[in-house]
């Protein structure tokens, strides 16, 4: 059923769009920064297309916010180039690229009312009074602040603050608009709520972003592509879909969500772990047989059942107890302990099965199951209780 | 929750600290502030409100109000404006030297008044170090209205900038980012930005410098030459006087400099909150 429904969404992504695509609106090209003697960024290369939301996803320290320095010009690179249409902008100052920024902390004016932020970058370029006025009022029915439009900033919420950061980078027509860490500041549920709130403005408004987050779902949610930053490099970028289910590097796999990663080698039309073998087609250029490799699966990419009987699209990976059944919620968690062939408990010593995220502590044995409600009502389970686990989805990854 | 219960206590209760230690307060300060100024009121006023007027309007005495008024105002134009651009520079910039800077400008509200009066002597006068080239051409600084104005401006040099400073060191520096990516220039920005956020600063670091300068006294008498109806600030005006025995005439301008200073020091202290309304 699962991976039926993934199949579709897969072909939808890889399939070709019949028009042309659309044209590149910004391009960081080659770009490295050092801060004295430590590198901040290694050779980043990307492109925002027209209309795209691309998300920058790491850990605090990665990078990612020097990059939207950079491209907003507010930090210069030591190596590379920043294209905005096809126009270079490396050496320009930031005040003469037309980027919209919106700061984590907004940085409205505070001695500014409402509509006085959002006209601030007509004024300065000298427009006709009329012009401005008009342009206001437009943004402000945009973002739905025209009953705010004489108070001043501290008298705002932060949603409506964000909301006339935006309003006054899109007064000037911005090339593209960096939004740095912008829901931060705010508790979860005004956070998501916001974000859809952006989103379907981004839309209306057509006007390409690149956010910045540590957050994976928000990234996941926000994306037309995710790049996903780490320690100054880009690890993969690729839409919210491929990098959630395909991650390219086991960093990706374990940042973006739990992830169950099991040591094997690679045999001639099969992948053997230390419990268990399963059929598969790897990529011969990729993988030859001998080689160490990862197997990275999902918690909700296992399936449990107490009969060898397996659908079609599961691959029966191998018996395990449940060690520990807990509810978080939406869904019911399970940490399970597979079992090897000859019987006793798999592989001790070596520690083949690990949980890079959700632990803290390092399990060596186990693997984690998540199940969904009626899945977990309708087949309960509990501690010691014996099932056959399989996956019905899973990533390979070179082992380093 | 467990706040309420001891206020409650003390509601309830007689707390004899209170009133005991506001009483205490009051009464140190009588003696030490409250009478000193209340006696020149009522010195001043004894003989009648037009005998003080009289007094008051003496050409020499208007002439020592209106010139320290004027020398006060310069010397604060000039360090308002040298503190705020001081503010600037080493609160955006990291450098070597920086703080031995800001020492250095800190450093006239430690040197006794006369002191700094002797030292721009020494450096100005007819016989000082810059002095002596300049005195042939016929240039001399010293006894001039001129030199009021620098003894001011050497003697308030930090006010101004050490009320500026933390205001800018505080100031997220996001906002000027956020002007510059709008397309503002370096100045546009401090204009429309960085400006009206110091404008409570600026205010009360003017009001600051003009009341100290007003009352300047030890650095004007060694500076100005002290003539009377030529170069003699409203200071200088009570002490000639005071030796002179005039002392109702000194009186009359102590009188009218306390109200001054009362009136400056009440809008400093609502200044921030009527400038820096949000």
């Amino acid at each position: 059923m699962k991976a039926k429904e993934q199949l579709v969404k897969e072909r939808r992504v890889s399939a070709p769009s019949d028009n042309a695509p659309p044209p590149i609106a910004t391009s960081v090209i080659g770009i490295s920064k050092r801060f004295g003697k430590t590198g901040v960024l290694e050779n980043i290369n990307l492109e925002v297309a027209e209309g795209e939301v691309l998300v920058l996803l790491g850990a605090s320290g990665s990078g990612k916010t020097t990059i939207l320095r950079i491209i907003a010009g507010l930090e210069q690179p030591n190596t590379g180039r920043i294209e905005l249409h096809g126009r270079d902008v490396t050496d320009l100052p930031a005040r003469e690229r037309g980027v919209g920024v919106i700061f984590q902390s907004y940085a409205l004016f505070p001695k500014m009312t409402v509509e006085k932020n959002i006209g601030y970058g007509l004024r300065i370029r000298r427009r006709r009074r009329k012009e401005i006025r008009k342009t206001v009022d437009e943004l402000l029915s945009l973002v739905q602040l025209e009953e705010h439009r004489k108070k001043y900033p501290s008298q705002l919420s932060g949603g409506q603050q964000q909301r006339v950061a935006i309003a006054r980078t899109l007064a000037y027509k911005p090339e593209v608009l960096l939004f740095d860490e912008p829901f931060g500041a705010l508790d979860t549920q005004t956070r998501t709520h916001l974000r859809r709130e952006i989103r379907a403005l981004l839309r209306r408004v057509n006007v390409p972003a690149v956010f910045i987050t540590h957050d994976q779902e928000e990234a996941l949610e926000l994306g037309d592509r995710v790049a996903v930053i780490n320690k100054g490099h880009i690890e993969q970028i690729g839409t919210p879909y491929e990098i959630y289910n395909h991650p390219a590097t086991e960093y990706v796999a374990t940042f973006l969500g739990a992830a169950n990663i099991l040591d094997a080698v690679v045999r001639e039309g099969f992948i053997e772990t230390e419990c268990a073998q399963f059929p598969t087609q790897l990529d011969r250029q990729k993988f030859r047989p001998g080689d160490r490799v990862k197997v990275v699966f999902r918690p909700e990419d296992v399936s449990l059942s107490r009969t060898d009987f397996l659908k079609t699209d599961q691959l029966k990976l191998a018996p395990a107890h449940v060690e520990e059944v807990s509810f978080v919620g939406a869904y019911e968690r399970l940490r399970l302990r597979l079992e090897p062939p000859g019987g006793a408990d798999c592989a001790e010593g070596e520690t083949p099965y690990y949980l890079t995220t959700e632990t803290p502590e390092n399990r060596p044995h186990s693997i984690i199951a998540t199940r969904s409600k009626p899945e977990a009502s309708s087949a309960q389970l509990h501690i010691g209780d014996r099932v056959i686990v399989a996956i019905t989805s899973y990533t390979v990854l070179p082992s380093d | 929750m467990s706040t309420v219960v001891p206020t409650m206590r003390h509601v309830r209760g007689f707390d004899v600290v209170r009133p005991l230690s506001i009483g205490m307060l009051v009464f140190m300060m009588l003696p030490l502030v409250f009478l000193p100024l209340a006696s020149i009121f009522i010195f001043g006023t004894s003989n009648g409100l037009d005998k003080f007027w009289a007094a008051l309007m003496q050409p020499e005495a208007v002439f020592a109000l209106k010139l320290s008024m004027a020398t006060s105002f310069w010397a604060t134009v000039f360090n308002v404006i040298f503190g705020l651009f001081a503010a600037y520079v080493l609160s955006r910039h990291n450098f070597w030297g920086r703080n031995a800077l800001i020492v250095t400008i800190s450093l006239p509200t430690a040197i006794p008044t006369a002191v700094a009066g002797f030292a721009l002597l020494l450096l100005w006068g007819p016989y000082g170090t810059l002095g002596r080239f300049l005195t042939p051409h016929g240039f001399q600084l010293m006894f001039t209205a001129g030199a009021i104005i620098l003894a001011n401006i050497f003697v308030t040099f930090p006010l101004a900038f050490g009320v500026i400073k933390p205001v800018f060191d505080t100031m997220s520096r996001s906002l000027e980012e956020a002007s510059a990516t709008i397309g503002a220039t370096r100045w546009q920005t401090f204009w429309h930005v960085t400006l009206p956020s110091l404008r409570g600063a600026i205010v009360s670091g003017a009001l600051l410098t003009f009341a100290r300068a007003v009352g300047e006294f030890g650095s004007t008498i060694l500076v100005s030459g002290n003539l009377a109806g030529r170069t003699q600030t409203a200071p200088l005006y009570i002490f000639a006087k005071f030796n002179e025995g005039q002392i109702e005439a000194a009186n009359a301008i102590a009188i009218v400099l306390a109200l001054f200073s009362f009136l400056i020091f009440s809008v400093l202290f609502f200044a921030r909150d009527w400038f820096d309304v949000d």
